[in-house]
């Protein structure tokens, strides 16, 4: 027997759980505190610009979407000499490989979170994509919202797109 | 002396900085006996090695996605061999769906651990697994041995 599955939405509910996410794996893994800022939501493209993102594809019977955590370079060498000591010096790699564990981390708790609200989501294979400025923009016009967070001074955003048309027929 | 300090730990993930989280925490229980491996093949060695040399490991923690052979076939490999027996596995996984972590205890977890772990829930973790460990070496020894 299938049991009835909830529609994501992109509100308060879900920005919270993005929250909880970021500030729970950041102040466990570096023992740092970051502040979240307003929670914007818009439709369409939009893009995010930034050093390195973690990409992992979301799957529900009845919608798709995209989840992005997009960090610049100088957030993650402010934050990995908390784990990795203060003498290493940070190289790439290093934040590459570091974007990734939390794209899983944060990513993870959020889908727990839904799940347990029966949304019964599914999450790909996440993959992260490097390049000094880049834009990460999801292909579908959909639904989106961008939870800004803070750590002294720098910012780094985590992005939700959906694209419902699956459900409702396309809306370009 | 911390009742931990002499436990010897494998920390398997492909991932430097859960190892080095790990390590870091294992540190602060006083724990300095540490090796680390970067796949499930890696940790499979080490782990033989050592039992081989006479200086097992008492916890081995396993990422549970890993490359060449996940932390799950590499938990499953170990508890078919009796020897093994009384060696904590500890599975590491972003994932807390309920059918895995049943996969991990059918194939026989010592614990779980969903990341991110907080330092102090990680120290509290290893209390338990080494009650578990001397509670598994008693049992094999016998109480009166």
């Amino acid at each position: 027997m299938s049991v009835m599955q909830k529609q994501i939405s992109l509100d308060e509910t879900l920005a919270k759980d993005i929250v909880n996410a970021v500030v729970s794996s950041m102040s466990h893994t570096f023992n740092v505190d970051v502040k979240p800022g307003n929670t914007e939501y818009g439709e369409g493209m939009v893009s995010l610009g930034g050093d390195i993102s973690g990409i992992i594809g979301l799957v529900q019977d009845q919608l798709d979407g995209t989840l992005i955590l997009c960090m610049p370079f100088e957030t993650l060498r402010e934050i990995l000499p908390h784990v990795l000591g203060k003498t290493v010096e940070i190289t790439h790699e290093m934040a590459t490989d570091a974007v990734g564990e939390l794209t899983n981390m944060i990513f993870g708790q959020v889908k727990r979170e839904l799940n347990l609200r029966s949304h019964q989501i599914k999450l790909g294979v996440p993959c992260v994509v490097s390049g000094k400025g880049h834009f990460v923009c999801q292909f579908y016009r959909g639904r989106n919202m961008i939870v800004p967070f803070h750590l002294d001074g720098k910012m780094f955003q985590v992005y939700v797109g959906l694209n419902d048309s699956v459900a409702e027929g396309p809306r370009r | 002396m911390s009742q931990l300090a002499s436990l010897k730990v494998l920390i398997a993930d492909d991932h430097f900085l859960i190892r080095q989280f790990v390590r870091n925490t294992l540190k602060e229980s006083k724990i300095e006996n540490v090796e680390t491996a970067g796949d499930g093949n890696e940790a499979i060695d080490l782990v033989q090695k050592a039992k081989s040399t006479d200086q097992p490991f008492d916890i081995v923690f396993l990422d549970w996605n890993m490359p060449t052979v996940s932390g799950l076939d590499v938990l499953t490999f170990f508890r078919a061999k009796p020897e093994y027996s009384d060696t904590a596995f500890v599975m590491l996984t972003a994932e807390s769906e309920q059918q895995n972590l049943m996969k991990a205890i059918k194939a026989g977890a010592t614990s779980y651990i969903v990341k991110p772990v907080s330092p102090a829930e990680l120290s509290k973790k290893l209390y338990e697994i080494n009650e578990w460990i001397k509670r598994k070496r008693q049992s094999s020894n016998g109480f009166f041995s």
